[in-house]
């Protein structure tokens, strides 16, 4: 590699007509001297800058901050205008930057060649090779107050109340609440309709999807005699809640309520357990997305 | 080992993520400053200026030989701005020199000349100085105005425009290899005379044109009697040249007059005289010190030939001019009386002296008591000021030897002191404060043999009725404070009223300056609480503290002992003190006569509970300290079982030794790394009080991976000799310190030093230049047994067939760091952080959790359950990870890190040039309540819980009646 600069620097002097052009290109190979190593016939040249934090007077901030090139190495102050001269550095690979305790700025790789022209770029420690031009002269802007410390959180009941999951839990209970009073749940059709649109709500693939069920139901209805029918619905009923039972989705989180829910008496409890049920559902349709279902029993 | 050039997008976003959820490490804005202190300091002071500028000016300007230049205010002490130049010769400031608002520097022995804005703190201009070596600059004026400042090298002078630097003109100086020009003087003619000396020939005069630097004149004066201009001539009066003879005591004024004066022996007299304006010439009265505290104010009369002697000062320690409006004024300050000496403070008195007359200013005494335990005094820096009355007041800045500096008041009033020997910290220990009387009390109880139930209760009674005396006595005096207005309420901390808080919290750290002043600072407050100057101590020494007895055996006090070593001749001795009061043991150590090669603190204690300390001389004898009867026995019972080692790394070699039974040492193995190719750069074993918890890792398939912990292992770091980018290398060996089996080695290729490693439990980080890609980067290296245990019970060195599995990883680091510690528990539970110093003065904490060589490159569920963050080969630097928040320590120069009572917090001091004091709380507080507990929350949930059972215990009651009703 060292061979390789020497090499390119001793064709570059050779072209000497070409310098302009091309000085940089051997940079991307490597560095030309390393830092803090005196070249023997090296110059010394100088990086020059101006360091701005927009919206602050010059005097706020510039007395506590300083130019550092590649950690302390070589260090500059800061004039009265911002602006910053550090002199006496070799050629060579630097990442400059504005240190002040109160504001945020981006370092920046300069590239000093053996002849003392300059090249800016973003730093980028992964790439190291590769370069996106800065301005130079370095025209460094602040992107704002450093921020340091953390805010505690606070307990409020807004922030309480508006919390996304609270207003989750809240509405469904509400409608558990309110649902029985506007809906007259002991009319069977209107039940019915429900069960269906239940249904509706829980295309899970594992299970039996809704046409199948409503084929099931209507071919059980049709082949079943006049007088089976009060026998169909009384047992029809319990196969529903069956699979309603194994419809009902449920996590981790709502498996001992959902637990309960299977093995209770149906028709006892059915009237509350509808609602449960439903909120259930509805709990489970919006908090998780369908791959984490499982299925409980 | 080297980490991948591409990095996954969603690798990095997840880490970033994940850092969101897994990092607690950040200060909450309402802990700034409640347990956190920074002190800033500037070092020795070399040139002092108070602002003349306006009268009520309360600016006072230092530059000192930490390279810094800063500005205080007069009137508290504390720094309005500081500028941190680059440390060592390349920053050194040669001179200051104060006009008007701006302040003119050469920097780096003549590299750079910077003119500064006092008012802002900023830079006015830079400018490059030609090569050549400093020797002297002043203020050139012209008909009454500055605006020219001549810079004079080693052979040539150059002079600068005031306003942007430029030069105006350079010239050479004639036969500058032959004659030493060490002095240039402007008196407001339209001249600039430069001096220089032929040492014991002749002296050199030559007069620059302002205007173009023609010489005008140059005058050749015969004087075999001068050897230096600096330091034996002054110019005074009206361009008079006056030199101090020192063999005849004779002052040439060029014709020479012998003066009827006594020298002290082997006293270098010196000369002060004062230029209070650059346009100006000198006044015409100067100082002459003929002893240590002698001194004769003289006068140069107006004929510019007789010299007439206006006063006599003796005993007088120091002297020192200062010109305010016309009038210019000469402090002496003396001795008040010398029958006080045995005493350990000396009052000290400050007087004006009218300077034309030598006549005493009336009312101008400033009597202060001045520690002589500190030193000297050793420079007297004044500011003179004109009342309202037209009579003068004044301020003195007194510098003692140890750096310290006071400032006084009139009358007598001390008004600030600052120790500025704390800005160059060498070591330092932190030491638990003793028990209070109370909590002696309590502890004793169960240290005690059981002596029956009946007296164990009774004392447990007694005890416990002591606690509520104390609690009500506290109570009592906060309800009494309570009442008096809030300033005279002082929570001032005595070392009397020092004792150990709950939970251990509050200690005492004993800090080891380089000039020799020891210091003991309460980590709570920040306040000094003793200090004890060793006069004695060579500049280049080397100290090490160690504690030898801690506060837990009471009624023996406890015992530092610092061990102090020159690193010319290696020659030692120790200073033995208590660190909770600073004072000298009565203890006698032991005389060593012979350089002493390795000291090492064994377990063992004496029958006064001191830990023995080992000291190994070039004989390869051992001093043992103490050295009673009872630890010389203990020696030679298990002396072959006390193993050491020695670092020569001029020989490139580590050797191990065991100790005999008669104090001498056997040597038992030796690692030699040839010098010709690389050379050791330092060895770290463990911290000796670090406790590791637990003993494995349990991986995601639930089996264990236990860590290799070697008590004895150490970590040997080499730098190749070879500096060139391409074949530069840095090498980590770890050594076993019994054996001296080389457990690993790992060598980073294209990588150049400065190292810093930390070596602790299982691991060890280093972190490194790398050449090639020019970048900082972090190693990881980290030692396993595997997944079963060799020996569970105890740990052997010389019992370990196998070697243990090293897995490394390694991080790049977007800054460059100065120093690297790990923070240390108690127990060893918590988990650990790094705590890495950069550059910009801001103290990172970093958890040890990105330093982790299993981080995966593929996340599988393994991983995942692990809680290991995937491989990310950019380290994030997040500035809430900071845990000095805006509050920067210069020049960090070490990080030290102290358990405290409580596992999930650890102290941590860090030193430079300021100190910092914090605690940080690597896995947050989880065993005491956080500071954001919410008592009105849980308090008001409790009570409406309470409530709603009570109402609807009534309601159910109320419904059960209504159903058995129906």
């Amino acid at each position: 590699m060292w061979l390789h600069v020497r090499l390119s620097e001793v064709c570059l002097f050779l072209q000497a007509m070409f310098i302009l052009a091309c000085c940089f290109s051997d940079m991307e190979s490597g560095p030309i001297a390393t830092s803090g190593s005196v070249q023997p016939n090296g110059d010394r040249f100088k990086i020059e800058g101006r360091a701005i934090v927009p919206g602050v007077k010059t005097q706020d901030w510039i007395s506590s901050a300083r130019v550092t090139v590649e950690g302390e190495e070589y260090i500059g102050f800061l004039g009265t205008d911002g602006s910053f001269v550090v002199n006496d550095v070799p050629s060579g690979s630097y990442v400059v930057e504005v240190i002040s305790p109160g504001y945020k700025f981006g370092a920046v790789r300069v590239d000093i060649t053996s002849k003392g022209k300059m090249r800016a770029r973003l730093v980028n420690f992964i790439k190291t090779s590769e370069v996106i031009r800065q301005p130079y002269p370095l025209q460094l802007r602040s992107s704002g107050p450093r921020t340091y410390l953390m805010k505690r959180e606070t307990w409020g009941w807004t922030d309480f109340l508006m919390n996304p999951m609270v207003m989750m839990m809240v509405l469904p209970l509400l409608i558990i609440v309110l649902l029985p009073k506007v809906v007259n749940t002991n009319d069977p059709e209107m039940r019915k309709e429900m069960e269906q649109s239940m249904n509706m709500l829980n295309p899970n693939p594992e299970l039996p999807d809704v046409s199948e069920f409503m084929t099931k139901l209507f071919s059980g209805s049709k082949s079943s005699s006049s007088k089976a029918i009060g026998g169909s619905k009384a047992s029809g009923r319990p196969a529903v809640k069956r699979r309603w039972c194994q419809n009902i989705t449920c996590t981790s989180g709502l498996r001992n309520y959902c637990n309960w829910s299977c093995h209770g008496n149906y028709n006892a409890i059915f009237k509350k357990s509808f609602f449960i049920r439903l909120y259930n559902c509805f709990l489970s349709r919006v908090f998780f997305p369908s791959s984490e279902i499982q299925v409980c029993k | 080992m080297k980490p991948p050039a591409k990095m996954s997008k969603p690798t990095s976003l997840f880490v970033i993520f994940f850092s969101l959820f897994v990092m607690s490490e950040a200060v909450f804005e309402d802990q700034v400053g409640k347990f956190d202190w920074r002190q800033q300091y500037v070092g020795k002071t070399l040139f002092a200026h108070f602002d003349s500028h306006s009268q009520s000016s309360k600016k006072l300007f230092l530059a000192t030989d930490k390279n810094i230049f800063a500005s205080f205010n007069s009137r508290t002490g504390e720094l309005f701005w500081r500028h941190v130049d680059k440390a060592g010769p390349e920053g050194t400031i040669d001179i200051l020199l104060l006009h008007g608002q701006d302040a003119l520097m050469v920097v780096g022995g003549g590299r750079l000349l910077r003119s500064w804005d006092t008012n802002m703190g900023g830079l006015n201009w830079e400018a490059v100085l030609d090569t050549g070596s400093f020797q002297a600059a002043c203020f050139v004026a012209m008909q009454d105005t500055v605006k020219h400042v001549a810079v004079l090298k080693k052979a040539a002078i150059s002079l600068h425009y005031l306003t942007n630097g430029h030069q105006k003109w350079v010239e050479n100086l004639p036969d500058s290899d032959t004659v030493q020009y060490q002095a240039v003087y402007s008196g407001g003619e339209e001249e600039v005379y430069v001096l220089g000396v032929v040492p014991n020939s002749h002296l050199t005069i030559i007069a620059y044109s302002l205007e173009d630097g023609e010489i005008i004149k140059q005058r050749s004066v015969e004087a075999p009697w001068l050897s230096s201009v600096e330091s034996s001539c002054v110019v005074v009066g009206h361009g008079v040249l006056m030199c101090v003879d020192t063999a005849t005591l004779a002052l040439y004024a060029l014709p020479i007059q012998s003066l009827d004066l006594e020298v002290s022996p082997g006293f270098q007299p010196v000369l002060v005289s004062s230029q209070p304006h650059p346009a100006r010439s000198p006044i015409s009265e100067f100082f002459l010190q003929l002893g240590p505290d002698h001194h004769v104010l003289l006068q140069l009369n107006a004929d510019g030939y007789t010299i007439a002697p206006l006063r006599d000062f003796q005993p007088a320690f120091l002297v020192s001019f200062s010109t305010t409006g016309e009038k210019t004024v000469a402090a002496v300050m003396t001795p008040k009386n010398e029958t006080v000496k045995k005493k350990k403070n000396v009052a000290c008195a400050i007087n004006l002296f009218s300077a034309d007359s030598g006549r005493r200013l009336l009312d101008t005494t400033v009597i202060f008591p001045l520690d002589l335990n500190g030193g000297k005094p050793f420079k007297l820096y004044v500011h003179a000021f004109l009342k309202k009355d037209d009579s003068v007041g004044y301020r003195v800045l007194v510098q003692t030897q140890d750096h310290a500096l006071t400032f006084i008041q009139q009358p007598g009033r001390v008004v600030w002191t600052r120790e500025e020997a704390l800005a160059d910290v060498v070591t330092m220990e932190m030491v638990d404060l003793p028990l209070t009387g109370t909590q002696a009390e309590l502890e004793g109880e169960f240290g005690k043999k059981a002596d029956g139930l009946f007296p164990m209760v009774l004392k447990r009674l007694s005890s416990q009725v002591i606690l509520l005396q104390a609690w009500l006595a506290h109570l009592w005096k906060l309800f009494y404070e309570a009442r008096k207005p809030h300033g005279q309420v002082k929570n001032e901390v005595t070392i009397e009223t020092l004792s150990r808080d709950e939970f251990n919290l509050q200690k005492m750290m004993v800090m080891v300056t380089a000039s020799g002043k020891l210091f003991g600072i309460d980590s709570k407050s920040g306040s000094i609480l003793w200090k004890h100057y060793l006069e004695n101590v060579q500049p280049n020494a080397v100290f090490k503290l160690i504690v030898q007895r801690t506060t837990a055996h009471f009624p023996h006090p406890p015992q530092c002992t610092l061990l102090i070593k020159d690193k010319d001749t290696g020659l030692a001795s120790l200073h033995v003190f208590n660190p909770i009061f600073g004072r000298k043991s009565h203890i006698a150590p032991p005389a060593l006569p012979r350089p002493i090669l390795q000291s090492l603190l064994l377990p063992v204690i004496d029958q006064d509970y001191a830990k023995v300390l080992l000291l190994v001389d070039d004989q390869y004898k051992v001093t043992a300290f103490p050295s009673t009867k009872n630890v010389l026995q203990q020696l030679q019972e298990m002396a072959s079982s006390i193993f050491f080692y020695l670092i020569r790394s001029d020989q490139g070699n580590l050797s191990g030794f065991r100790l005999r039974k008669d104090l001498s040492t056997e040597r038992i193995w030796e690692v030699v790394l040839p010098t010709e190719v690389q050379k050791i750069v330092a060895v770290n074993g463990k911290r000796p009080n670090e406790h590791v918890h637990s003993q494995g890792r349990v991986m995601g398939d639930r089996s264990v991976l236990y860590k290799y912990l070697n008590p004895n292992l150490l970590a040997v770091v080499t730098e190749s000799t070879d500096a060139h980018p391409e074949r530069a290398f840095v090498g980590v060996f770890l050594v076993d310190g019994v054996t001296g089996r080389i457990i690993h080695e790992a060598v980073q290729r294209k990588a150049r030093g400065p190292v810093h490693f930390v070596h602790s439990e299982n691991w060890v980080v280093y972190e490194y230049w790398n050449t090639k890609s020019r970048r900082n980067e972090f190693s990881v290296l980290e030692l396993f047994e595997g997944t079963e245990l060799y020996n569970s019970t105890v740990f052997s060195s010389l019992d370990r067939p196998h070697l243990p599995q090293v897995l490394q990883q390694t991080y790049i680091f977007p800054s460059p760091i100065t120093t690297m510690e790990a923070t240390l528990t108690e127990k060893g539970i918590t988990s650990r952080h790094l705590l890495v110093g950069l550059p910009s003065g801001a103290i990172l904490s970093l958890p040890k959790m990105f330093l982790d060589p299993r981080r995966p490159e593929v996340v599988t569920e393994h991983s995942r359950e692990e809680n290991l963050i995937p491989y990310a080969p950019e380290m994030p630097i997040r500035t809430e990870w900071f845990i000095n928040y805006n509050q920067t320590v210069a020049r960090v120069k070490g990080i030290y890190t102290a358990p405290s009572g409580l596992e999930s917090t650890c102290l941590v001091v860090a030193y430079g040039l300021d100190i910092y004091q914090t605690r940080v709380y690597p896995s947050k507080q989880f065993d005491v309540l956080k500071d954001d507990y919410d008592y009105v929350l849980i308090s008001s949930v409790l009570f409406a819980l309470f409530f709603a059972t009570m109402i609807s215990k009534r309601l159910a009651q109320v419904k059960l009646l209504n159903r058995a009703w129906r």
